[in-house]
C-alpha cells in the first residue's frame, strides 16, 4: 500500500495544477483576501473621503451659514448650474450634490415647523454613500447649531436641548471582547475558505487517481498486480485525503506567517483579533477539518471511480461540491449555534464549530461530539468507497 | 501452460439499459433477462513457447475473455488453470505469472520509463538486484536505455509501447497476454510488438494475442481460437484453420466462422 501511496504522491506533485491549488493558492489566499483586500478597500475608501465633491445651491442663501459650512471645508467646491435639469446636471458630472432649499421655506432657527431641503446626487455605490454621508454630516452640523439657536430662543439650555433631542442615550457596554465581535465576521469567512480548499485540495488529485487511471489504461494494469483492490483504493484514498489536507496546513501556515507579517508593530490596525487566536484553537481547526477532509475524499474518489471518462467525473464534481457547501452555508444562517443536534450534522457542525474556534467561543464538549459524529460517517463513506472499488460493474463501466 | 475451460461471463443491465432492452425483441443470443451473456462457452488452450491468436469480432467477447484470465473479472461459469492452479481460486499467484498489454500502453505520463518498469516490479515484489538485472536486459533487448530517463508523456508512440512491453514482462510471466497491442499504432510500432511476440515463441513463455489483424496472425500465431457471440467457434492450429475453406486464406476461414454477420432487431 505504501508502494501506491508513494507513487500515486509523486505523481500528484509533478502535476502543475495541482501544486497551485495545493500550495500557491493557500499561501496567497490570505493575504490577497484579508490584507489585500482590505489595504485596497480602505485606500479607496481614503479616496472617497478626501475626494473634492462640486456642490450646488438652489436658494441656498435662505438657510443662512448652511453655503458657509461647506465651503469651510477643504474638499467641498461650490458650484454653480445653469439649468434646472438636476438629474442632468449630476449624471453629466456637472456637479455631485445638489441641496434646494424650498422658496417657501423660512431660516429653521426662526421657525414655528419643520423646514425641509432636497438633496439631489446619484448614489449606487458604497464610495457614493461615503460621499453622500459627508453632506449629510455637515446638514446635521448645521441642523444642532439650529436645533441650539431655537433652545435659546425658548431659554432651553445646551443640556435642554440634548434631552429635548435624544430623551435616553445608550452608551454601550458591550463585554464581547474584540475577537468575539470580529470573529463572527471573520469566523465564518475562514472556515469558508478553509473547507473550500479542502474541497478543492481533494478534487484534483480524485480525478486524476480515478478517472485519470480509467482513462490512461494503468487501472486495468495496476488490478493485475498482486496488491489487492483494498490496498489500492486505501491508497489512493490516503493520496487524496494527504493532497487536500496539505492544501489546509499551508493555507493555515499562510495565515500564521501573513498574520504575522500585516500585525508587527500594529502596522495594520484591526487584526489583531487574528493574533489572538491560540495555537490550540489553529491545532483543533486542523484537526477538525482530518473527518471532513475524509469525508470529500471518499465521495470525490468514488464518483471519480464510477465514471466512464473526465468529461462525466468533473460534471459529478460540480454537484459535490455545490452539495458539500449547502452545509456549510446553513451554518452561517444567524441563530444557528453549535449543541448536540447541530454536532450530528455533517460539515455544519465543523462549520459552526471553526467559527466558535475562531470567536474564542468553543465548547469544548462539543468537539469531541461533532468529532465522534463526523469520525463516523467518514468511516462508513471509506468503507462504501473500497467496496464500491471492487465491484466489476463500477471499475469496468461502459 | 494455460487451460481455459467453458468460460461464461455474465452482466446484469442497469435499471434504464434493461427497460430498453425489455422493450425490443432480439435474436442475439447473448441477451435474455435483464443481462447480457458476454462470453457464454470458451474453451482453449495454449502450451508455453506458443502464440495463440485470439479473433473474433467486435463484442464477440474477446476482452472480456482476456479480463477474466488476467484475474480482473470473475467468471460466473467455467475454470482457467495455470500450470493447473485455478485462477479464480488463486488469484495472487495467477497474477505474478500473467502479463498483460494492451493498446492503451498503460504507462504513468508523469513518472519516467523507469520509474514505471520498477513501480510494477516493486508491485510483483521483484527485489532491488532482480529488478535491476531485469531492468538492464529488457531495456538491451528493447533498445531503451536512451530514454529511460524521459518522462512518459515526453515519448513517441514507439517508445512508449516498448516502454509498455517492458512494464508488462518485468516480472517475468509465463503468460503474456496481448489485447490488441497493435491498435492505432503506426507500422513501426506496430512492428516492435509484433517482433517482440515473435521472440518468445518457443521460449517458456505462453502468448495469447488477441488481433483484428490476420495478417500479424498469419505471421506470429501457431493456434488460433475464435470466439463469436461469446462461444468458440473454431479452436486448433493456424492452418487448419485456413484449410477450411477452399482459399485456404484466413480471411474466408474467419468470415465462415462467424455467424453475427448482422444481429438485426427482429
Amino acid at each position: 500500500m505504501w508502494l501506491v501511496y508513494k507513487k500515486e504522491l509523486l505523481e500528484i506533485l509533478r502535476d502543475k495544477k495541482t501544486l497551485i491549488f495545493s500550495i500557491l493558492l493557500p499561501t496567497i489566499i490570505f493575504p490577497v483576501l484579508f490584507f489585500g483586500i482590505g489595504k485596497f478597500t480602505q485606500s479607496k475608501t481614503e479616496e472617497a473621503e478626501t475626494k473634492e465633491l462640486k456642490i450646488a445651491f438652489i436658494n441656498g442663501d435662505t438657510f443662512e451659514g448652511l453655503t458657509d459650512l461647506f465651503t469651510a471645508e477643504k474638499y467641498f467646491k461650490k458650484v454653480t448650474i445653469e439649468s434646472s435639469d438636476y438629474k442632468n446636471e449630476i449624471l453629466d458630472d456637472n456637479v455631485d450634490f445638489i441641496i434646494e432649499v424650498p422658496e417657501t421655506a423660512s431660516m429653521p432657527s426662526s421657525s414655528t415647523k419643520q423646514e425641509m431641503i432636497n438633496l439631489y446626487f446619484k448614489g449606487s455605490s458604497k464610495l457614493d454613500n461615503i460621499s453622500s454621508k459627508r453632506v449629510k454630516d455637515i446638514i446635521e452640523l448645521y441642523n444642532n447649531t439650529q436645533r441650539l439657536a431655537l433652545g435659546e430662543k425658548f431659554n432651553l439650555t445646551t443640556d435642554n436641548v440634548k434631552a429635548f433631542n435624544t430623551p435616553i442615550s445608550i452608551e454601550n457596554k458591550n463585554f464581547a471582547s474584540e475577537r468575539e465581535r470580529m470573529g463572527e465576521f471573520a469566523g465564518p469567512l475562514i472556515a469558508y475558505i478553509l473547507i473550500a480548499l479542502a474541497v478543492s485540495g481533494a478534487m484534483y488529485p480524485a480525478l486524476e487517481l480515478g478517472v485519470g487511471e480509467k482513462e490512461r489504461g494503468t487501472l486495468e494494469t495496476l488490478l493485475l498486480t498482486p496488491m489487492s483492490k483494498g490496498r489500492i483504493v486505501l491508497a489512493k484514498f490516503a493520496v487524496i485525503f494527504t493532497a487536500s489536507f496539505f492544501t489546509v496546513i499551508v493555507t493555515l501556515l499562510s495565515y500564521f506567517i501573513w498574520t504575522y507579517i500585516f500585525t508587527m508593530g500594529g502596522k495594520m490596525g484591526g487584526l489583531d483579533f487574528l493574533s489572538n487566536i491560540s495555537g490550540l484553537d489553529l491545532l483543533l481547526v486542523a484537526v477538525l477539518l482530518v473527518p471532513l477532509t475524509s469525508i470529500f475524499a471518499s465521495i470525490m474518489l468514488s464518483a471519480s471511480i464510477y465514471a466512464k471518462n473526465m468529461k462525466e467525473a468533473q460534471a459529478y464534481m460540480s454537484p459535490i461540491f455545490m452539495l458539500g457547501f449547502m452545509p456549510v452555508i446553513v451554518a452561517f444562517v444567524p441563530g444557528m449555534e453549535l449543541d448536540v443536534k447541530t454536532a450530528m450534522i455533517p460539515i455544519t457542525n465543523v462549520a459552526l464549530a471553526m467559527k466558535d474556534l475562531i470567536k474564542g467561543t468553543v465548547d469544548y464538549g462539543m468537539i469531541g461530539v461533532l468529532l465522534a459524529s463526523t469520525v463516523v460517517i467518514a468511516g462508513g463513506l471509506l468503507y462504501f468507497t473500497t467496496q464500491f472499488f471492487k465491484k466489476e460493474k463500477v471499475l469496468f463501466r461502459s | 501452460m494455460i487451460e481455459i475451460k467453458g468460460l461464461a461471463k455474465s452482466f446484469a443491465y442497469d435499471k434504464k439499459e434493461a427497460k430498453k432492452k425489455k422493450n425490443r425483441e432480439t435474436i442475439d443470443p447473448r441477451e435474455g433477462d435483464g443481462v447480457l451473456h458476454a462470453v457464454r462457452d470458451v474453451s482453449f488452450s495454449c502450451d508455453k513457447g506458443k502464440v495463440l491468436g485470439l479473433l473474433g469480432p467486435n463484442g464477440a467477447g474477446k476482452t472480456t475473455t482476456l479480463r477474466m484470465l488476467s484475474t480482473a473479472l470473475e467468471p460466473t461459469k467455467g475454470e482457467i488453470l495455470i500450470n493447473g492452479h485455478d485462477v479464480t481460486k488463486e488469484p495472487r499467484y495467477a497474477q505474478k505469472l500473467i502479463g498483460f498489454l494492451s493498446g492503451k500502453t498503460g504507462l504513468y505520463h508523469r513518472l519516467t520509463v523507469r520509474e514505471n518498469v520498477e513501480y510494477f516490479g516493486r508491485m510483483h515484489g521483484l527485489s532491488r538486484l532482480v529488478m535491476d538485472e531485469r531492468i538492464d536486459k529488457i531495456f538491451s533487448m528493447l533498445d531503451m536505455h536512451t530514454f529511460a530517463g524521459k518522462r512518459a508523456d515526453d515519448l513517441s508512440t514507439g517508445m512508449m509501447q516498448r516502454a509498455s512491453i517492458a512494464r508488462a514482462v518485468i516480472h517475468d510471466p509465463k503468460v503474456l497476454v496481448f489485447d490488441e497491442p497493435t491498435t492505432g499504432l503506426d507500422v513501426i510500432s506496430a512492428k516492435t510488438v509484433l517482433d517482440f511476440i515473435e521472440s518468445y515463441k518457443g521460449s517458456e513463455m505462453a502468448v495469447i494475442f488477441s488481433t483484428h489483424h490476420l495478417h500479424e496472425v498469419e505471421r506470429l500465431c501457431d493456434d488460433v481460437c475464435l470466439i463469436d457471440l461469446g462461444e468458440t467457434k473454431f479452436f486448433g492450429n493456424t492452418r487448419e484453420f485456413a484449410a477450411q475453406t477452399p482459399s485456404g486464406n484466413l480471411y474466408d476461414a474467419f468470415l465462415h466462422n462467424v455467424d453475427n454477420k448482422e444481429i438485426e432487431v427482429a
